[in-house]
């Protein structure tokens, strides 16, 4: 039996939306939830509460402009821009985000295959992405949690692949200088 | 690219993005160059780090949020409903109450010793110092504050004009709306229902701002409807300002005047628009002169406030004038 691949079946939930069936959102939310939901978790350092607020902001605008999205378009490179401005929205109405500077990083160096070690690991990593400037953020998440290409993410962004890949390449170098206490755990990870 | 440095193409050359030619150059350079080679293994330093952001499960409560938004939004739009029949209905019977009770058509002066009373031509004047309050039939006031020029063009139970020359009036007016005019050399204020300021100078140059209600500004078929908290510049010989809130960010403010002026500084407009600022960009829909700034309009709109239901983006971009008034009257919840 063949099987629908996730742009088809993304159609097929589009095309449910459209005709005002709420089981159509619930389809597309199951299938994208998880990654909007943790790009705005690490976009905004962790902040859950924030984080679910920007789902729910993400799939209510969704499911009110599906009207405007045409299929011309890839619909997570839609989904993505909603995604990044209201982020972006959100960000602006927030305190001031920590900088570089105020990164307090722990040396993981001592038994880096330690649970609590692991989890302090992430935590550094999760503050040192949440200080990266906003658009390197931005495409750093989308690349990972949606793994968009270049392209999709340039769109997504409304920038150009050239711009994306400076950013990222940009983005990678910073991490690796806020992060350098800990350099020598990332350097012995395969 | 040998004798390049290629610092910006590190993660696409990392992550295989770059096309076979380009990684092959780049290879070619990074054997000679330490520089870009000490970058490369920062970037990849960067990538495993990000590697270790966990993919988290958005918690069940996002979903029931949503699902009592929906429902509310529902309940909302039912209610809009009843309420416009409603509203539509009293309109009616306001306005025939109203004609039918109208006193003469003379209107009280008050703050000038040697006028008390102006009808159809008559002209009403302040000096430097003095103030003067009309009373406007029955359906409300206009002030006068210190050199301001006035005339009384038309009285009548659905018609009451006057022609403002210069100063600054500021109308109080509770009737149904169309009933309450005032002519200025670069256009019309009518009432629709509402409070006011408009200044202008013998040209017409000068500003609407609304205190409360709704005004629309007019000049040979051009429209610009201005909502309490809002304003609108007025200059002669042209169209009406776009309007805008008052308490838009100083960078909004400036660009739009520079938009209205010369049609120049529509991408600063944009950049600087906030949730509200949906009043100003609505109305740029009809007032920019190019496909792709309509475009571009449009998107910065949506990314705010999704189009409602029925509308799609073809309706809008073509000014479907049906399709933009719904999105307006869902857009005005937020103005």
């Amino acid at each position: 039996m063949p099987t629908l691949n996730r742009r088809e079946t993304d159609d097929e939930f589009i095309a449910a939306c459209r005709r005002g069936d709420r089981a159509g959102l619930a389809a597309l939310y199951q299938a994208h939830k998880d990654k909007v939901y943790s790009i705005a978790l690490h976009f905004f350092h962790g902040d859950a509460a924030l984080a679910a607020d920007i789902t729910q902001q993400v799939f209510l605008k969704l499911i009110t402009g599906i009207g405007q999205f045409r299929g011309d378009a890839v619909f997570t490179t839609w989904l993505y821009r909603l995604v990044a401005n209201t982020c972006i929205d959100a960000s602006r109405r927030r305190k001031p985000e920590v900088s570089v500077a105020d990164l307090h990083l722990a040396s993981t160096a001592s038994s880096p295959a330690a649970e609590w070690e692991r989890k302090r690991l992430t935590e550094t990593v999760q503050a040192a992405v949440a200080a990266l400037p906003e658009p390197f953020r931005l495409a750093v998440l989308l690349r990972h949690f949606e793994e968009l290409s270049y392209e999709e993410i340039a769109a997504a962004l409304e920038c150009s692949t050239g711009t994306v890949a400076s950013r990222l390449s940009r983005a990678h170098r910073m991490l690796a200088e806020a992060l350098a206490p800990v350099r020598s755990w990332f350097e012995t990870k395969e | 690219m040998e004798n390049t440095h290629i610092s910006e193409l590190l993660a696409a050359y990392a992550e295989g993005e770059l096309a076979a030619p380009e990684h092959a150059l780049a290879d070619a350079h990074l054997a000679v160059c330490a520089e870009c080679r000490a970058g490369l293994e920062d970037v990849s330093i960067g990538l495993r780090a990000v590697a270790e952001l966990p993919l988290t499960t958005a918690p069940d409560a996002v979903w029931n949020a949503i699902g009592r938004e929906l429902d509310r939004r529902a309940d909302r739009r039912r209610a809009a409903r009843w309420l416009a029949a409603a509203a539509a209905l009293l309109i009616v019977a306001t306005a025939v109450w109203y004609v039918r009770r109208t006193p003469g058509e003379r209107w009280e002066v008050e703050g000038i010793a040697s006028l008390h009373s102006v009808g159809v031509g008559d002209w009403i004047e302040t000096g430097p110092m003095a103030e003067a309050k009309i009373k406007v039939g029955s359906i409300g006031t206009v002030d006068m504050t210190p050199h301001t020029r006035l005339r009384v063009i038309t009285a009548k139970p659905l018609e009451h004009r006057l022609s403002l020359v210069s100063g600054r009036i500021h109308a109080r007016i509770t009737a149904p709306p169309r009933l309450f005019f005032v002519d200025t050399a670069a256009g019309a204020a009518v009432d629709l229902g509402c409070e006011y300021d408009l200044v202008c100078d013998r040209e017409g140059n000068g500003y609407l701002r609304v205190m409360q209600g709704w005004v629309s500004y007019e000049w040979q078929g051009k429209e610009s409807l201005v909502p309490a908290g809002a304003s609108c510049r007025t200059r002669a010989g042209h169209a009406p300002g776009t309007p805008f809130f008052d308490d838009a960010p100083a960078g909004f403010s400036e660009a739009l005047a520079r938009f209205d002026g010369d049609g120049s500084a529509l991408p600063a407009l944009l950049a600087t628009a906030r949730q509200r600022d949906t009043l100003t960009l609505w109305h740029l829909l009809t007032r920019v002169t190019t496909e792709a700034d309509r475009l571009r309009v449009f998107e910065r709109m949506v990314s705010f406030a999704p189009l409602p239901p029925g509308v799609s983006r073809d309706h809008v971009l073509s000014l479907d004038r049906a399709a933009l008034r719904q999105w307006r009257e869902e857009l005005a919840w937020t103005w």
